[in-house]
């Protein structure tokens, strides 16, 4: 079914699979680390697991022209939404949110997967018809997305909403949306924030307030934040190695191995360490713009810029807020965190962005 | 509204517009390597600290103190543990805030918290000791909530507990936290318990122990994951008194009521086998958190409680000093056993009567009789023939008048009058040589001078320095410190003098006051003593202190037993009753065994 042309696999980016697959091999060290007594425990197969699934997934993705994929999107769209709704039905309730739905052994989170079809559906919305840049196309993407959109917010997963935003913005920029339009759309965003207020859920307002003053409460929502802070901070320049991780180790540190993963990262690598990583993140991320930046083809600028910055956002979103720059929001580090529908989401997109690049020079 | 371009153009401004996005991307990154920079660079040695206060915990580890035994191995005292509830200032991040929740929690002043935190420097991470003795109650309450209550530790400490509340209160002392006062002696540190009287505060040295610690670490939920560095603590010492825990028992029962003092010494070696004082202190309400109402109510009563009797109580001696009085004449020759005298109750001295304590008098007395009825017209005219100096000489002789030397603190003198220690060496008038004689005046004695006093009189002489303590062992049960008897003294008389004094104290119990002390198949001899006060006193009991000092068995004696009851009346119908119940019951199996084998 596939015709693999020699061209194409000549243009395979090796720089951003290398970076993404050396980001893997630190998270798997990291995941093993929590635990080095066990020996290699289960978490850290279940993890080896899930990149497997991950990397069949972007040759998958690779594989196919892209195109044929954006054209399908309303089909995927459906699949999408479906899956969203089925949330709220068949979902499991972990920590006060739906985001969990079950097939067999395995939990999915659909919004992981949700980001990719957004992608793909704005692609398809944008150039599909009469134009990317006609009012009535722009307004109907907006209704088109807003759904979702909604439904992920209502679960609630700000964290996946949230990175969607910079997302959108990005490819509305790119694809030259006037900076007057741009601006009312913010302006009417900020009018809004107050009404958001209401929306939140008590312990996300908690998360706010905590953010603007970590003291408030040590013991209870702030204290994530403080033992976050302290675990990489004491790291210093070098790091304490697996053994003298004792944030990490004993249990200090809240999603350990989950939300919080970069800390403990930083408290074992110390700012070196993090400095190795965050430069991984950023070949990886700049790769995407470069790869975005070279693509003629529409569809494929806007899923390139896309899957860049909806991987960037992620990145700086999860970092920012275990190092106390921005509020908590439940949001795992692409690559690093453990957990299986975010890694074969991650690995995917990036799938996306090399079968782009691939086909570059058509 | 569609910008017309041509499609180089829109490459070129796609180009820009991504270029832009990266740069705002990359602006991010950097501010991210900012403040990993900020934490782990310029903050990082603070945080590593506080990642070490996080999981490391510093535990004291009290030294249990050291045990008091009695001479046949029983405690007088023992331990158990006991919960104390200690803050660590370094631990606390927001002090005023968990010492609010804590006295809410155990109902108690956050003031007394505060303050016991101010006396330490805020970074100590040496645990204040703030209250001692938690209910289980409390214990389960701060330890429910101890996430809430970051630096709010429940130490177990071992803690003093007593036979009783005011068993040997007055010997044993009560320990408590070291105060300002002590602090500044530089030896202690905060929140150490200390001896603060008998020989608790004596032998203190050897009793507290030193204790030890434990660095733990812990996890985020402040269960120890291992112990990092242990320091044992050194248990105190164990002190072998010469203390008879079942004498000093059945000394204290029977002065239950009375004020006064009991002192049993070992006339062969000076070993104190009981020394108690009545009313005694409650020693369990003393330690520990002391009760301020329950002090003051101590140093308030009359009765004065928190008084030594036995060695700080001064009194008139009374006709136990007829003794002294006899040995004085005998060695002398002034007095001869022979001589009679005719009393008629009344003895006239220029313008003064003085009065015997029996109406009408005793009629014909020699001095075994004198002394055996106690006779006081006999003894006046001894005691003026013998002079007042000659009898303060014996006096002293037999260690009246002197420390003897015991080693718990606060031991009075007493007083005997002479010429030569008086202002311009005033001799000595008549009037005072006659109640001289008779143990009244200006003399003064403790409970614990004449007990050391009838010891020489059975042993022959040797005044001993009261001995309390055998040895100090230390845990690993090498000696930390022994004493062995100490002779002080000896009076020296002829050995017929003794013979005499001890035969006619015989006579007192056999035939004379004494006799509520006798005991069949078993000898004792004593002396009966009723001491006029100066002191106007409202208790119904009337004036005058009861005495009876003794020993026995009169012809081999190994227990001498001087009780002394304040305001107590008759010493004979007082005193010598309370003397009865310790003979019996330290004799009682010999005297049953003896029984046995005469009617067998």
């Amino acid at each position: 079914m596939l015709r693999l042309d020699r061209r194409l696999l000549q243009n395979v980016d090796w720089l951003l699979l290398g970076a993404a697959l050396f980001i893997i091999g630190l998270s798997l060290v990291c995941l093993w680390s929590l635990n080095p007594t066990r020996g290699i425990s289960s978490l850290v197969w279940r993890q080896i697991s899930w990149v497997g699934v991950g990397l069949i997934g972007l040759l998958v993705v690779a594989s196919v022209d892209y195109r044929n994929l954006v054209r399908s999107a309303p089909v995927l769209y459906v699949i999408g939404l479906g899956l969203l709704t089925s949330v709220f039905v068949l979902g499991r309730t972990v920590s006060g949110a739906r985001r969990w739905i079950h097939l067999g052994p395995f939990t999915v989170q659909p919004s992981e997967l949700f980001k990719l079809i957004f992608i793909i559906t704005l692609a398809w919305a944008l150039t599909t018809g009469r134009g990317e840049r006609s009012r009535t196309s722009l307004i109907g993407t907006f209704v088109l997305l807003g759904v979702p959109f909604l439904l992920v917010v209502r679960q609630p997963d700000l964290g996946t909403a949230l990175c969607l935003v910079p997302v959108l913005a990005a490819i509305l920029v790119g694809i030259g949306i006037p900076l007057k339009v741009l601006g009312g759309m913010t302006l009417a965003g900020v009018a809004f924030m107050p009404l958001g207020w209401f929306v939140l859920k008590p312990y996300q307002r908690d998360r706010l307030l905590v953010y603007l003053d970590p003291f408030r409460d040590p013991l209870g929502t702030a204290y994530n934040v403080i033992q976050a802070k302290i675990a990489i901070g004491s790291g210093q320049l070098l790091g304490k190695g697996v053994g003298g991780a004792t944030q990490s180790r004993l249990s200090f540190l809240p999603e350990r191995h989950t939300d919080f993963i970069f800390a403990v990262f930083a408290e074992m690598w110390g700012f070196l360490g993090c400095l190795v990583l965050i430069v991984a993140y950023v070949l990886l991320v700049m790769r995407g713009f470069e790869i975005a930046a070279g693509t003629r083809e529409m569809r494929g600028r806007i899923l390139a810029l896309g899957v860049t910055t909806v991987f960037a956002a992620q990145v700086l979103i999860n970092i920012g807020m275990v190092t106390g720059l921005l509020p908590i929001v439940g949001i795992p580090l692409p690559l690093m965190s453990y957990g299986g529908s975010s890694m074969v989401v991650s690995l995917t997109a990036l799938g996306l962005l090399l079968s782009i690049r691939m086909r570059q020079f058509h | 509204m569609a910008l017309t371009t041509t499609p180089a153009n829109r490459k070129e401004a796609w180009g820009r517009r991504v270029l832009a996005l990266a740069v705002v991307t990359a602006v991010g990154f950097v501010g991210l390597v900012g403040q990993l920079w900020y934490l782990q660079v310029l903050e990082g040695g603070r945080m590593h600290e506080l990642s070490e206060k996080n999981r490391i915990r510093v535990r004291p580890v009290a030294a249990p103190r050291g045990i008091l035994f009695d001479r046949n191995g029983l405690a007088l005292v023992d331990n158990r543990p006991a919960f104390t509830l200690s803050l660590i200032p370094r631990e606390m991040d927001d002090r005023n805030t968990v010492m609010a929740r804590l006295a809410v929690l155990l109902k108690m002043p956050v003031g007394d918290l505060l303050e016991a935190l101010e006396r330490v420097p805020a970074d100590s991470i040496r645990p204040v000791r703030v209250r001692r003795g938690l209910t289980l109650e409390e214990v389960t309450k701060v330890e429910e909530r101890k996430l809430e209550l970051p630096g709010v530790v429940v130490e177990v400490e071992p803690q003093r507990v007593y036979p009783n509340s005011t068993f040997a209160a007055h010997l044993l002392g009560y320990v408590r936290e070291v105060s300002d006062e002590q602090m500044k002696q530089g030896r202690y540190r905060r929140g150490d318990m200390i001896g603060q009287s008998g020989l608790e505060r004596l032998l203190d040295d050897y009793l507290r122990g030193r204790d030890g610690g434990e660095r733990i670490e812990v996890d985020a939920m402040g269960r120890p994951v291992q112990v990092m560095r242990r320091e044992e603590p050194d248990p105190g010492a164990q002190v072998i008194t010469t203390i008879d825990r079942r004498v000093q028992e059945v000394a204290e029962q029977a002065m239950i009521g009375r004020a006064g003092a009991v002192v049993v010494l070992d006339p062969r070696n000076g070993d104190v086998l009981a020394l108690t004082s009545s009313p005694a202190f409650p020693l369990d309400r003393l330690t520990g958190n002391l009760d301020r109402d329950e002090w003051l109510r101590l140093v308030k009563d009359p009765l004065t409680p928190l008084m030594n009797r036995a060695l700080q109580g001064q009194y008139p001696p009374g006709s136990v000093f007829k003794i002294v009085v006899a040995a004085a004449g005998l060695q002398e020759g002034t007095l001869a056993p022979m001589d009679r005298i005719y009393c008629n109750g009344e003895f006239t001295l220029g313008n003064w009567t003085f009065k015997d304590w029996k109406p009408g008098g005793h009629g014909h007395m020699d001095l075994r009789s004198a002394i055996a009825h106690s006779c006081d017209v006999y003894f006046y005219q001894a005691g003026l023939k013998i002079g007042g100096d000659t009898m303060a000489r014996y006096a002293h002789a037999f260690g009246l008048g002197m420390p003897t030397g015991i080693d718990l603190g606060g031991e009075r003198f007493g007083l005997v009058p002479f010429s030569a220690a008086r202002p311009r060496k005033r001799p000595l008038q008549a009037g005072e040589t006659v109640n001289m004689s008779i143990g009244q005046g200006q003399l003064l004695v403790t409970p614990l001078q004449v007990a050391r006093m009838m010891a020489a009189v059975a042993n022959g002489g040797i005044l001993w320095k009261p001995r309390l303590v055998q040895r100090v062992e230390r845990a690993d049960g090498s000696l930390a410190y022994s004493s062995s008897s100490k002779m002080t003294e000896r009076a020296e008389l002829s050995p017929v003098v003794w013979a005499f004094l001890r035969n006619a104290l015989t006579a007192v119990v056999k035939e004379g006051t004494g006799a509520a002390a006798r005991i069949p198949g078993l000898e004792v001899a004593g002396k009966t003593g009723t001491a006029q006060t100066i002191a106007k006193s409202d208790s119904a009991k009337g004036q005058d202190h009861a005495w009876f000092a003794s020993f026995a068995p009169a012809d081999d004696p190994q227990m001498v037993v001087v009780v002394f009851v304040e305001r107590g009346g008759h010493g004979g119908d007082v005193a010598a009753p309370v003397a009865r119940k310790i003979y019996e019951a330290f004799f009682l199996q010999k005297v049953a065994q003896v029984t046995i084998g005469e009617s067998g």
